[in-house]
């Protein structure tokens, strides 16, 4: 495999190894007369990797599409390696360091594998020779390289997946929002995106992941935000989580299934 | 570059040689009036489709209003031409100023509606620029419009005797359209594009500002439109705001590219060589006492397109040639798809 330039190898940090990558502060959004994020605060250091938990409607998906700047808040802020990023578009977002995916992947269905992730790689720079470098390297990351050539909308479910991931991975981001990469996957297609994630953070990347696979997070994560009706409940290391009393009520259930409730959470 | 991508433009380039060499002898064999003007509207109206295929095709914004940057550019040239004695070599660049410069406010206002609704935005700013002319009586002749001077053969004045040079201008446009075209297939605007018009959301979450691109694309595509509409109205030596501004260009200008095959190069060529040579030949057949006949015909084939080939004849075509070169591509002409 090769070296997959993200700029947290390209660049020397400059700040202390445990600077806060991404700071949620008081984020509230309402959709008429539904609270759907209440007063969220929670923060992720760089290099760390943090899960969102919670039932269906929670508001995970709401938390991205607020920091991502797909919805403007109606309060608080989100500040991202020291930069306001509430009013600002999704692409300056992007440019800042932060690439997302979404729930259902959203290829470039007539591009193939390899156009698709050039237009990620090309924010960076438009040369079209270095864009397909720096794609190629991304896709053989995400394990796609043998499909390369194939038009996006021909892909599996997985396959769709890792090219979202890839997609984003060619933006060179600084911090990763993974929303429900493994929903549908089957428990061998879990372990291999268990283990994608994994690279991602050995190479220094920052990720939250919105999952509802219980064991994909106990594996990945370090640590983990719980929400409820647009509430942060809980948050704290895997094991502090699924002993605590409001959790199990809101959302795990005594002895919860390895994968629970597989199915997209749309918040 | 892949070695595919290398024998493939290889390949393309010895049938665009032959292609070029073919239009540029067509009037040399042809004499007749009648088939040369349908030369020159195919290569017209083709141009239009190119232009509107940039915006249309690629970002999948489906104007139905570049008849506004045709007129605009109409008028531009005939009005400095005839007001100020202005060549139509220079009103031909200005005009497609003109229409940029017009493009930037109707994009804003139509680029924050999407899809359908996109579209009707579109017709309205054509209609709306058709009104106005109709009441400007003083600068540009109101409802009845004017004839152009003639001044017999002056080429600085984009005026011919014959048929011929009118038809290697046109020529030169289409040539210009392709070009522009397979340039920008070619950068990194024709993934930006591409993108677009797949899904904006997902775009921007990969740092593509959709906006921005819509608005550069549209610009590019309002100014190649309204040299076609310099062009077309120094051909007919006449104008009036039903003309400039008819609503048909813009249909055509989609039409063409919709059968031809959307979002590709040469689909628009191919469109406008099948609309158009089978109008002409209705129009030779039956005279032109059967107006409704040739628009049944077009629908026709509009319909039979979306309902067995919504990708277009140039589908049809790629899909044949690799059947037929088993080594061929059928994507060719989709490099911007491919790495």
């Amino acid at each position: 495999m090769r070296a997959l330039s993200l700029p947290a190898e390209r660049k020397p940090a400059k700040r202390p190894a445990m600077a806060e990558a991404l700071v949620v502060r008081n984020l509230s959004k309402r959709f008429g007369g539904l609270r759907a994020v209440r007063d969220l605060s929670f923060s992720v250091d760089e290099g760390e990797t943090v899960a969102l938990i919670g039932p269906n409607g929670a508001g995970k998906t709401t938390s991205f599409n607020l920091i991502t700047g797909y919805h403007r808040c109606d309060a608080g802020s989100v500040v991202a390696f020291g930069r306001e990023l509430v009013g600002l578009r999704p692409y300056d977002i992007c440019a800042h360091g932060l690439a997302r995916t979404f729930q259902v992947a959203r290829p470039f269905g007539k591009m193939t594998v390899l156009a698709n992730v050039m237009t990620g790689a090309l924010l960076r720079d438009k040369t079209l020779a270095l864009a397909r470098e720096k794609a190629r390297e991304a896709i053989s990351f995400v394990g796609l390289s043998a499909r390369e050539h194939v038009p996006a909308r021909d892909l599996t479910t997985i396959d769709q997946r890792r090219l979202e991931m890839a997609r984003a991975l060619a933006t060179a981001p600084r911090l990763l929002l993974l929303d429900e990469v493994m929903a549908g996957l089957n428990p061998a297609e879990i372990d291999q995106a268990v283990a994608l994630v994994g690279r991602l953070s050995e190479r220094g990347l920052t990720i939250v992941i919105v999952e509802h696979v219980m064991r994909a997070i106990m594996a990945v994560a370090r640590r983990l935000v719980v929400l409820d009706h647009g509430q942060k409940i809980a948050e704290g290391s895997p094991a502090e989580i699924v002993a605590n009393e409001e959790v199990i009520r809101a959302y795990l259930g005594t002895g919860y299934a390895p994968a629970a409730s597989p199915g997209g959470a749309r918040c | 570059m892949d070695p595919v991508t290398r024998r493939r433009s290889g390949r393309g380039g010895l049938w665009l040689a032959l292609l070029a060499a073919a239009a540029l002898a067509l009037p040399l064999v042809v004499s007749n009036r009648f088939a040369i003007d349908v030369f020159i509207r195919v290569l017209l109206f083709a141009f239009i489709g190119v232009a509107w295929n940039l915006m249309g095709g690629y970002a999948k914004q489906l104007s139905l209003g570049h008849a506004a940057y045709f007129g605009l550019g109409a008028y531009t040239s005939t009005i400095l031409l005839i007001r100020f004695g202005v060549s139509p070599w220079i009103g031909i660049v200005a005009g497609g100023v003109v229409a940029m410069a017009a493009s930037l406010p109707i994009g804003a206002l139509c680029f924050r509606l999407r899809g359908p609704y996109f579209a009707i935005a579109t017709i309205a700013t054509a209609q709306v620029l058709m009104l106005v002319f109709l009441k400007l009586r003083d600068l540009a002749w109101g409802a009845e419009g004017t004839t152009l001077p003639n001044l017999g053969n002056a080429p600085l004045m984009m005026q011919f005797d014959g048929k011929a040079p009118y038809y290697y201008i046109a020529l030169a446009l289409l040539a210009i359209g392709l070009a522009v075209t397979y340039g920008i297939e070619r950068s990194w605007m024709g993934y930006y594009l591409i993108a677009v018009g797949e899904d904006e959301d997902a775009a921007e979450a990969i740092g593509v500002n959709a906006l921005r691109v819509k608005r550069q694309i549209y610009l590019i595509s309002a100014f190649l439109t309204a040299l076609a509409g310099t062009f077309y109205v120094q051909y007919i030596y006449f104008i009036d705001p039903n003309t400039a501004f008819s609503f048909n260009v813009s249909v055509e200008a989609a039409l063409v590219s919709i059968v031809g095959g959307i979002g590709t190069l040469w689909g628009p060529v191919v469109g406008t060589v099948l609309l158009e040579a089978s109008s002409a030949l209705l129009q030779s057949w039956l005279g032109g006492g059967h107006g409704g006949v040739q628009l049944t015909v077009y629908s026709l084939i509009l319909i039979a397109v979306i309902l067995w080939r919504p990708t277009g004849l140039i589908g049809v075509l790629a899909s044949a040639y690799a059947r037929v070169v088993p080594a061929g591509r059928a994507q060719a002409g989709e490099a911007p798809r491919d790495g």
